[in-house]
């Protein structure tokens, strides 16, 4: 068996996405789905609905008034950012321990995903675009191949670690070249395995080659460089360190500038301080209804 | 005690049983500084270059920034007792990506703006691990004024 097949076949040991995800998900492709509905389902998972409620809370979402019911939170923040909220309350347990095989400490992974997710929006609002609704999540998930090779595979990185830093390879090439496959890859797996729409796994896929992809780029354009400006300020960095392509292509499709990038910087640091409630008291492990 | 400076943030000390950290420097910078005559010693970790991208910020949070960041650390180390001629001046961080173009370069222009505060201070760099694209964690004991970095779990003194 060759790493890669190796590889592919531990990712069926990954814990699926709770039912309640896939649950919301159907309801949400449903035009006429009303938000009672989309509360009792949530309801019935009482992990998901604090965690829910744990963020909508949070000053990130610009709420002065504290929200205390799940009715009351789909209210508030609207069907989309309720099913953003669900699918980031449900990776945060994953996403919360540490991740040995790229030596990121517990909640490393965790921040350096909220840190993407943040800077893709406020990079759209810096540059006056609308980001499509599932910016955020994609942000979130870009990096969630890493759980499988870090912490499932356990891979050995020494001949990675030489190839990138001794050879000047990007990590993500190295990882190909060692393992038949890296991370990006392996988080496009999971995230078809989970049934995440095409658009979030296409940015899973290519966010570290985005001149790669064929299609309509803005998220995964956003997710580039928040992923980039991420690693530069060291959230949630790993041995990985910033081994990694930035591409001007996007830079320049994008009309980035010096001040917009720090611009960018200090909102995601802003923005992690408005959802701090998400690292200090910790995200709750939800029921875990497998399918 | 473990003594942890986060991001934008910044310690000082006299204890000799202190060690301050700060981990995972990207392309931010960290400055050392430490007096072993009267064994004072400080730790910043700065994000940014200059404080005029933020001015409120900046005031809310002056170690944001490296050019606010290390000259807040300069005062706090004097007004703790240490003296500029003692000063043991040790810089980490500043990595970039691996093509970055000039709108990624933030580490170099953090290292450019803490050399240059440091040369308006008549201060010079005793020794640094900059640039790169290793994640470095610094470590300050504050019983020696030793400085190590970290990364990729090697521990070396700077």
């Amino acid at each position: 068996m060759s790493l890669r097949d190796e590889i592919l076949s531990k990712i069926g040991l990954i814990p699926a996405m709770p039912t309640v995800i896939v649950k919301i998900r159907k309801l949400l492709s449903n035009p006429d789905v009303n938000f009672k509905e989309l509360a009792q389902t949530i309801k019935y998972d009482p992990g998901l609905t604090s965690n829910i409620l744990r963020l909508a809370n949070s000053a990130y979402f610009g709420f002065s008034r504290s929200v205390n019911s799940i009715q009351h939170a789909i209210v508030r923040l609207g069907m989309k950012r309720t099913y953003e909220l669900a699918v980031a309350a449900a990776i945060a347990p994953m996403t919360q321990k540490a991740v040995k095989g790229y030596d990121l400490l517990p909640g490393k992974l965790w921040e350096h995903s909220v840190a993407v997710a943040i800077g893709a929006e406020q990079l759209a609002s810096v540059l006056s675009l609308k980001a499509p609704d599932y910016t955020f999540t994609a942000g979130l998930l870009h990096d969630i191949g890493k759980i499988v090779l870090g912490t499932f595979v356990e891979v050995d990185a020494a001949p990675i670690m030489t190839l990138a830093f001794q050879k000047g390879v990007s990590f993500d090439q190295a990882e190909k070249q060692v393992l038949g496959i890296n991370h990006a890859e392996v988080g496009a797996i999971l995230l078809e395995k989970w049934n995440l729409p095409e658009c979030i796994v296409d940015v899973d896929r290519w966010h570290h080659q985005p001149d790669m992809f064929q299609g309509d780029t803005l998220v995964l354009d956003l997710v580039h460089v928040a992923d980039v400006l991420s690693m530069m300020g060291g959230l949630g960095i790993g041995k990985d360190g910033l081994n990694y392509h930035s591409s001007s292509e996007v830079a320049s499709r994008l009309k980035l500038t010096a001040k917009i990038t720090e611009t960018v910087v200090c909102k995601i640091m802003s923005g992690m301080k408005e959802l701090s409630s998400l690292f200090s008291s910790g995200i709750r492990e939800g029921n875990r209804n497998s399918s | 005690m473990l003594v942890t400076v986060d991001i934008s943030d910044m310690k000082v000390s006299k204890r000799s049983d202190d060690i301050l950290v700060t981990y995972s420097l990207g392309s931010c910078v960290a400055l050392s500084l430490y007096d072993p005559v009267v064994g004072v010693g400080g730790l910043i970790h700065c994000m940014l270059p200059l404080s005029k991208i933020d001015p409120v910020k900046a005031r809310a949070n002056p170690y944001m920034f490296t050019d606010t960041g290390v000259q807040a650390l300069l005062q706090a180390v004097f007004d703790m007792g240490a003296k500029r001629e003692n000063l043991v001046t040790k810089v980490a961080g500043g990595a970039r990506l691996l093509d970055s173009n000039n709108l990624f370069r933030i580490g170099e222009r953090n290292y450019t703006v803490l050399r240059k505060v440091l040369w308006k201070n008549n201060i010079l760099i005793t020794s640094e691990d900059v640039r790169g694209t290793i994640a470095r964690t610094v470590y300050l004991y504050m019983d020696t004024g030793k400085t190590t970095i970290k990364s990729g779990g090697k521990e070396v003194e700077l």
